[in-house]
């Protein structure tokens, strides 16, 4: 696997401030690579540390092998595409894709050519004349894309760049720049708060908050098995069931149930055990027997919310509420209101998180 | 009470509005006109009661003598070169200035924008001694550049094109121009100043009239006839010493205030054909 981006024991202070403490991260060539964390989390920072618009206050940072420390953006194998696109308004969209070959000093028609085939390359082509306030959001999306993508970046560094678009355009945005993603064989770095789009689009995703970098892996991976509280939280919908390490396979929960589950954690430890909804379910109270290697609590159900082809029952155990979704089913065939319910899930549905 | 304010909208304004706004009009070209109604008799309408309202046929004869008396056509000139070079300049360094407070980070950056805002707080005539023993050690006395070169640039021409430029060029703009390779300066030219120049058309604007129309100190660095300017020549317009003749003054006043309708018939429509193309959405 080739390094595309190593970052080494990088912090970025301003002033007093810490945006990204001492982080380690490596992203591969030819990955599809998310950074997600909620607002001021340290993401846009580490981007513009890669961008070349900010400077790590310590540590290393290369790309492709070659430390960059205080390179200007220019000089880097990188282009950015910005939040709001910073499309140049007084340019057309031929003039703001080929505005960094001008710079380079290629020469006009040589420019206006690579320009044309990147504008193309967005499924623009026609629109080269018009200027940027003449473009709906998608569209200046793409110039803004272009217009990076025609400098022949390594590494394409994205800052929230489907956030002001609606719903459904950023569906289809997700999908083509996937797609765009895999024909050029680039790394593509993007930033984002959201975390479905994150875990839609992404070879892997690095979850970060309040300037740590909390868990770097595969979509799969941080969902399934998410190293903290705060992942398990962030990505998804989970419940935390509060309890204590007992010994290296058992938890005792705060009604003091003895439940099966794994960790590496002191006897001691305050935990919680992160159950998402769809992992958990549903049965008659009493009909799921400590045999099946099921672990199961009893509770009431409390509310049944309606999501057409789901259901999320708010089911009321002694000392917390949980949520558990399941699958639509025929209205005389499922639990209502006040019903006693047992909620069980098998070991590896629920994992351990500080 | 609502349903009728809803139908002015849709009207427009309403027939109060037009009367009033027709007033004002009236009001504020009144002076200009009675100007012209002097300018075209002799002095002696001035002290007329009740005042006479209609033009009389002497305006070319008056500003015959306003040519006659003092070199007015090389007034208008000094005037045209000192105001378009000033308003030029100032416009010029007031926006890279403006720019480098606006987007540049450097060390003292606040208490240097602070200290120039100051500035603007300090009266004019209390720098006028040192500016003068400044200007008259240069050996600029009688000389124009006494007059362009403290007009290139100004604290309010900086504070206004920094607050231009807050306004109408995002950071991710500069940022993006980096990017794909511009300086400093490159990104000055390319991006800012594209972005601010209705703002940019204005502060040109503002400068070329203060210039045009600056008379305590081109009168006190300019005592030739050659090197006066338009303000100053038609202090000195009338050959009497003690008597003040109006009809010649508001003639010389009217030929020196067309250059300035001029320049603002030219960016007025500059101004508005910026604001129109300069749309930029954040």
């Amino acid at each position: 696997m080739t390094a595309a981006v190593e970052i080494s024991d990088v912090t970025k202070r301003f002033g007093d401030v810490v945006a990204v403490d001492n982080i380690d991260l490596t992203i591969a060539d030819g990955e599809f690579f998310a950074m997600l964390g909620p607002s001021g989390c340290g993401k846009t920072t580490t981007l513009r540390m890669i961008a070349g618009l900010d400077f790590p206050t310590e540590g290393s940072l290369k790309i492709f092998g070659d430390e960059v420390g205080t390179l200007p953006p220019n000089k880097r194998p990188v282009n950015t595409v910005f939040q709001n696109y910073a499309l140049f308004p007084h340019m057309s969209v031929l003039d703001n894709v080929s505005f960094g070959l001008r710079m380079q000093k290629v020469d006009k028609a040589t420019a206006a050519a690579r320009a044309k085939e990147s504008i193309e390359l967005v499924q623009l082509g026609g629109y080269e004349k018009r200027r940027p306030n003449q473009l709906s959001g998608g569209q200046q999306q793409r110039v803004a894309l272009a217009r990076a993508l025609v400098n022949e970046p390594k590494v394409l560094l994205l800052d929230e760049p489907l956030g002001a678009l609606d719903l459904k355009l950023r569906q289809e945005m997700q999908g083509e720049l996937k797609s765009l993603q895999r024909d050029l064989g680039v790394s593509f770095v993007f930033v984002t708060h959201d975390q479905e789009e994150a875990l839609t689009m992404s070879d892997r995703i690095a979850v970060m908050n309040e300037g740590k970098l909390l868990q770097v892996g595969s979509p799969e991976e941080i969902y399934e098995r998410p190293a903290n509280r705060f992942v398990a939280d962030f990505i998804g919908q989970t419940n935390l069931i509060e309890g204590t390490v007992a010994d290296e396979t058992t938890i005792v929960l705060t009604n003091g149930a003895r439940v099966a589950a794994p960790s590496d954690h002191a006897a001691g430890t305050a935990v919680a055990l992160s159950l998402r909804p769809e992992r958990a379910t549903l049965t008659p109270a009493g009909a799921v027997e400590a045999a099946d290697g099921r672990t199961s609590v009893d509770g009431v159900i409390a509310g049944v919310t309606y999501l057409g082809n789901a259901l999320v029952y708010d089911v009321a155990l002694d000392w917390m509420t949980i949520e558990v979704r399941e699958e639509n089913r025929p209205a005389g065939d499922r639990p209502s209101p006040g019903d006693r319910v047992a909620v069980s899930w098998t070991t590896s549905d629920a994992s351990v998180v500080v | 009470m609502m349903p009728k304010r809803k139908s002015r909208v849709g009207k427009g304004p309403g027939i109060t509005t037009y009367v009033l706004l027709l007033l004002v009009a009236v009001l504020s070209f009144f002076p200009y006109y009675w100007m012209f109604v002097v300018a075209s008799n002799d002095t002696s309408v001035i002290n007329e009661v009740p005042p006479r309202l209609v033009p009389g046929d002497r305006f070319m004869e008056n500003v015959r003598t306003v040519f006659n008396n003092v070199p007015f056509g090389r007034a208008l000139l000094n005037s045209a070169i000192v105001a378009s070079l000033a308003a030029l300049a100032q416009t010029f360094f007031s926006a890279l200035a403006g720019y480098a407070f606006s987007k540049i980070q450097f060390k003292g950056r606040n208490v240097l924008f602070v200290i120039i805002i100051a500035t603007m707080m300090v009266p004019l005539q209390l720098g006028v001694v040192p500016q003068f023993l400044l200007i008259s050690r240069l050996g600029w006395v009688n000389d124009l550049r006494a007059l362009i070169v403290p007009g290139t640039v100004s604290a309010f021409g900086v504070f206004w094109m920094r607050q231009a430029i807050d306004a109408a060029v995002p950071d991710e703009l500069i940022q993006a121009a980096r990017v794909d390779g511009a300086g400093t300066f490159r990104t000055f030219r390319s991006i800012v100043v594209p972005s601010i120049r209705p703002q940019a058309s204005v502060l040109a604007l503002f400068a070329f009239m203060f210039m045009w129309n600056d008379f305590f100190w081109p009168l006190i660095v300019l005592n030739k006839q050659d090197a006066f300017t338009v303000q100053v020549a038609l202090r000195q317009v009338q050959e009497q010493a003690y008597v003040t003749d109006y009809a010649i003054q508001m003639a010389g006043t009217i030929v020196g205030t067309v250059p300035l309708f001029i320049v603002f018939l030219i960016f007025g429509k500059q101004i508005v054909g910026g604001i129109m193309e300069g749309a930029l959405k954040g």
